[in-house]
Parts: C-alpha cells; sequence; structure tokens
C-alpha cells in the first residue's frame, strides 16, 4: 500500500466501462479522490498501480501453489514430478488420469456416484421441507417463533462430532446402520437443516407481507401460498441454501464415515480417505485421483460463483 | 378481475381454505428433533453413565466421567493443542485475510480473477487439502524434494514427523483454509464502506494508517465479527485435515478434542466418557462463540 500522501489514481481506470467504473469509485475510496492530474505524477502513478497489480498477483500466486502443485502434477509423470515439483507438465500425460480410472475397485467412479447420489437426494428432500418450514416458522405469533427459532439456531452452533455417535446407535435401532438412506436422513435431520432454516427465514422477512396477505384473502391455503407464491420468490435465497448445502454434503467427511462404516461403497471424500494411504508416495496417481475428485465441487465454484460470494457475502451482512 | 376476485371471497366460507402447511412442518421439526436435539439429550444422559456397546448392561456413574474429564492428560494435551490451533489460525487467518482484501480490493478483471483463485482452498473438501498438503511436507515429500534442488538443506525435515513442526504444519494447512474464508468476508465489508469517509479522512488531514485505524477499522467490524467467529467455531472441530495429515500423531500430538471425542466413541468404545468429552466441547464451543460474538458486537455498537 501506499507509504505517502502523493495522489494515485488506478492505472486501468483510464476509460470508463461499468466495472472500470466501478473499479474507480471502489478505488477512490481508499486512494485519491482527486480528479486525475498529468504530467510527471501521473506516469509514478500508473507505475504505483503497475507495481499494486504486480504485488497482488505475487502474493495470490504464493497462496495457491499448492493448488497449482496438485493441478500440474496431475499431468506428470512421478518422475517429472519429484526432479522438480514447480515445473509445468512438459511432457503433457494423461496417464495418472487413465491410471485412476482404470483402478479395479474403481475408486473414483463410484465415488463419484455415491457423492452425487447423496447430495442430490439430501437437496431434494431437505430444500422443501426447510423452506416450508421456515414459511411455517414465519407465520407463527413471535414468542413461539422466537422459541423455534431458537432451537434452531443451536443446530449451527453443534460441533458434529457431539452428535455422531447417538445418531449412529440411533440408526442401528431403527435399522438405518452402515446405508445410505441412513445417511442422507441424518443429513436431512441434522445441523443443515438448521443452516436452511436461518437463511430462508431470513429472507422471508424481507419480501413485503401484502403479497402473502392478499393470495390469503384470495382463499389460497397455507400449503398452496408456499408452493405458488414463496417458493419462486424465494429462489435467490434457495440458490444460497442448495450451493452451500450442496459443497458442504459433498465435502462432509465424519457422517460418511462413520455412518457408512468401512464395508459400504463410499462417498468420494471418504473412499480416499480410505483407499489412498497406501498410495502416498505415487504422487502421479495420488494428484491424479484428486483432481477427478475435486473437478466437480471447483467447476460448480466457478460457475455458480456470483450466487455463491453473493449468499456468502448476504450471509456475512445479516450476521 | 376485481369482479372475480370479488366473486371469489364470497364464495369462500372460512377465510383459511386448502391444505395447511402444518404436518410438513412438523415433519421436518420431527427429523430435526431425532437427528439433533435427541442426539444432545442422549449425549448428555450418557455422559453420567459407564456406557459402553460392547456391554449389555450400563449403569449410572454420576459425576464420575466429569472428574476423569478434569484429571485427563490426554484430554489436557489435545485441549491444548486445539487452543494453540485455534489461536494461530484466527489470528493469522483474520490478519492476512483482511490484508488480502484490502490488496485486492479493486474491481478489475485481474483482481476478480485473484479473488476467485483465493477463495479455492474453502471449496475443496478438507480430505483433498490435506491430502495435497500431505505430499508437500512428508518426509520425502515435494517440499523437502525442493529445498534439496535448492541445495537449502541435506537432510529432509520432519514437517509432519515430529511434535512441534507437526502442530505447525496443522497450524499452516488449517489456516491456509480459512484465510480463503476470511478474504471473502472482507472483501464484501470493504466494499461496503462509503467512499466518503474517507475522502473526509483525508480532509481531516488523516494518512493511509489514519485512515486505516478510523475509517477502515470501525466499518469492518460487522464482517470481523463473523469471520473471528466462524474462524474459532469451525477450527474448534476440527477433524478431517488431521486425520489425513498426521493421524493425531506423532505420539498424539496432533488429536484435537474433537478427534480425540470420536477416538474414545469409536475406538475404545467408551461412550459414556466420550458424552462427558462431547458435552465438555459443546460447552466450550457456546462459551467461546458467546463470549467473542458478545465483544465483537460490543466493537460494533461503540461506532
Amino acid at each position: 500500500m501506499s507509504t505517502t500522501d502523493t495522489p494515485m489514481a488506478f492505472a486501468a481506470g483510464d476509460e470508463g466501462t461499468t466495472s472500470e467504473r466501478e473499479a474507480e469509485i471502489i478505488l477512490a475510496s481508499f486512494e485519491d479522490p482527486a480528479p486525475r492530474r498529468f504530467g510527471p505524477k501521473s506516469r509514478r502513478r500508473i507505475l504505483r498501480a503497475g507495481g499494486h497489480l504486480v504485488a497482488a498477483w505475487l502474493v495470490t500466486l504464493a497462496f495457491v501453489l499448492p493448488i497449482y502443485i496438485a493441478l500440474s502434477s496431475a499431468f506428470k509423470s512421478q518422475d517429472q514430478i519429484l526432479a522438480n515439483p514447480l515445473a509445468p507438465p512438459a511432457p503433457f500425460t494423461f496417464d495418472n488420469i487413465l491410471t485412476a480410472l482404470q483402478r479395479p475397485d474403481q475408486l473414483v467412479q463410484s465415488g463419484l456416484m455415491n457423492s452425487i447420489l447423496v447430495t442430490a437426494l439430501t437437496l431434494i428432500f431437505l430444500i422443501p421441507l426447510a423452506s416450508a418450514l421456515s414459511f411455517w416458522i414465519s407465520e407463527r405469533p413471535p414468542v413461539l417463533k422466537g422459541i423455534l427459532l431458537a432451537v434452531f439456531a443451536l443446530g449451527l452452533m453443534v460441533p458434529p462430532q457431539v452428535v455422531l455417535q447417538p445418531i449412529v446407535s440411533l440408526l442401528q435401532t431403527i435399522g438405518l446402520q452402515n446405508s445410505y438412506p441412513g445417511l442422507i436422513l441424518s443429513n436431512i435431520g441434522g445441523g443443515y437443516m438448521a443452516f436452511a432454516v436461518f437463511v430462508f427465514v431470513g429472507f422471508l422477512r424481507t419480501l413485503p407481507s401484502e403479497v402473502i396477505e392478499a393470495a390469503r384473502v384470495d382463499g389460497a391455503g397455507d400449503l398452496r401460498i408456499w408452493w405458488t407464491i414463496v417458493m419462486p420468490l424465494m429462489r435467490p435465497a434457495t440458490a444460497t441454501v442448495g450451493i452451500f448445502l450442496g459443497l458442504w454434503v459433498w465435502n462432509d467427511f465424519l457422517n460418511p464415515l462413520f455412518i457408512l462404516g468401512p464395508l459400504q461403497g463410499q462417498t468420494i471424500t471418504t473412499g480416499i480417505y480410505q483407499s489412498l494411504g497406501t498410495y502416498s508416495t505415487d504422487y502421479g496417481q495420488l494428484f491424479g485421483i484428486m483432481l477427478l475428485a475435486a473437478i466437480i465441487p471447483v467447476v460448480g465454484y466457478l460457475v455458480t460463483q456470483r450466487e455463491f460470494i453473493h449468499g456468502l457475502m448476504s450471509g456475512a451482512s445479516k450476521g | 378481475m376485481s369482479t372475480q376476485v370479488a366473486a371469489r371471497r364470497r364464495g369462500s366460507g372460512t377465510r383459511r381454505r386448502g391444505l395447511s402447511l402444518a404436518p410438513v412442518a412438523w415433519i421436518a421439526i420431527a427429523l430435526y428433533a431425532a437427528f439433533l436435539l435427541y442426539p444432545i439429550v442422549q449425549s448428555v444422559i450418557q455422559s453420567f453413565t459407564d456406557r459402553n456397546p460392547l456391554k449389555p448392561e450400563s449403569s449410572f456413574v454420576g459425576f464420575a466421567n466429569y472428574i476423569e474429564l478434569f484429571q485427563d492428560p490426554r484430554l489436557a494435551r489435545s485441549l491444548g493443542f486445539t487452543l494453540v490451533v485455534v489461536v494461530f489460525v484466527t489470528v493469522v487467518a483474520n490478519t492476512l485475510g483482511l490484508m488480502f482484501a484490502m490488496l485486492l480490493n479493486r474491481s478489475t478483471v485481474n483482481y476478480r480473477v485473484m479473488r476467485t483463485l483465493i477463495f479455492i482452498p474453502q471449496v475443496l473438501s478438507g480430505v483433498i487439502v490435506a491430502f495435497i498438503w500431505r505430499s508437500i511436507l512428508t518426509q520425502n515429500g515435494l517440499l523437502n524434494v525442493t529445498l534439496q534442488n535448492l541445495g537449502l538443506t541435506d537432510t529432509a525435515i520432519s514437517w509432519i514427523g515430529t511434535p512441534e513442526l507437526a502442530t505447525l504444519s496443522i497450524c499452516v494447512v488449517v489456516s491456509w483454509i480459512t484465510i480463503a474464508f476470511s478474504t471473502v468476508v472482507y472483501t464484501a465489508s470493504l466494499q461496503s464502506v462509503p467512499a466518503e469517509l474517507y475522502e473526509a479522512a483525508k480532509v481531516d488531514g488523516a494518512g493511509v494508517f489514519g485512515r486505516f485505524r478510523n475509517v477502515t477499522f470501525p466499518m469492518i467490524a460487522p464482517g470481523m465479527t463473523i469471520s473471528v467467529t466462524l474462524s474459532l467455531i469451525t477450527t474448534l472441530k476440527l477433524y478431517d485435515v488431521i486425520a489425513v495429515l498426521t493421524g493425531g500423531g506423532p505420539a498424539n500430538s496432533t488429536k484435537s478434542v474433537a478427534y480425540y471425542l470420536i477416538d474414545v466413541a469409536f475406538t475404545n468404545n467408551r461412550f459414556g466418557y466420550s458424552s462427558a468429552i462431547a458435552i465438555f466441547l459443546l460447552g466450550l464451543t457456546a462459551l467461546v462463540a458467546y463470549t467473542t460474538t458478545g465483544l465483537l458486537r460490543r466493537r460494533e455498537a461503540h461506532l
């Protein structure tokens, strides 16, 4: 950051696309609000902004270096990786990916299938349930609403380890231990529900009550109002809940590990954990499998990035 | 249109008609009760018993588990380790997250790409992150290979093989994940600071440091509350990174309370004692969450 009070404008902000304008406005906030000046000073300013850009890239690249290592190593042979871990993959090889896909235990394929199944079924049941519950809660009298929200706030805070053993025992009692229905059911009923309820109830507060009153006057029942009016209006909240819960359920480790048990086919996360101990020295193999395992969440993140960050921000500002 | 509404209104006998949402809501509440509330109650009850799944009967033992808890050197050790990691990660992730956010708080394509890249550690599962770091940090791992290639060391350093370095490694890896999150939260906070405040500060003759202290720092208070509290809570329940990176070793030096609790429950089958630890962890989490939110909220209120 600048150390003196010398004015500094933003080099790239010279011409006016919308984002550049935004950039200028944001920058002006912690740089200098004065209009552009000309002469030797402006060259210095451009140099400084360029320096800032270079510094920012260096910091970012240093930070994501482990990701670069994993990504580039997925396309290198073991010898190449060990000769120079930082070198780019040249020659480029798909051997690691192919070997990972041809494993006799089908670790990647079955793991991905199981993860997709668990994540999709959890979301398909959890989102409508939590959404309907939230609408119902938001229509309760203040005292009951307060109590219900306090009970769900608890679920946001409880570490999963605290409830894990009783959940496993409960599933054993009802005969669903070591099964996917058991895992999905505990996903739906556990802490994720609390998160969904908080996002939905928070969003419902921002909806004008007239819309719902009008429908009620028209004689629509709660179920119908929820399905035809509330659900479509809540789409942004549903996107936030879907994205975050999708990611968390996908990446979950503890529940699949202890609820599915070692004998069942595993989700990708626990499958990798249980199978890869012996692979820790075959880096090409390891990174090939990592790449295949990480590709769905990373692509999902890149595609939904706008909603992702927006959801995180609204969550953050709501507190 | 209005006649239609009027006709329909006249036609409906009761104000509420059609299906109620209550049954759906009750199903959801029942599931939540079964998979979250009941397990907590179950933990509380079990914590006063010697329940062990290998024994048919369990009996009440009063506060014996809680007394053992305070005298258990392994728990004390895991608590010490947990606190080191929690404090390290919270301080480092929030300091660096704020610095990254300030460095990247510009809206051109370059900076947007950088922010996208920085969040990726949060998107990957802890297991994958830990496997990547393990291949970097093990004895014959990529860090030692690089150091030896550069001629910086002759002998391989045991980054996850000695208690102190293993603790440091866990701290670094978890910070790496948490920085990604903090950066995004602080970026969001910074973007909500109105530019006029900086102008006003500038007019008043505040320098870069003065503007940070008097404008940026107070204005990002709500973001800081979120970022600090979530760093604390998520680090308190740390499990997957430890499981992959060190497995709790060497010599139990990197077993967090959350990890030790799982060990006691599923490896030693001591459900009673593990429940007492679970209640202890729950209390600790509640205390930490309540205290930090309280303290940080007060800072927000002082604006």
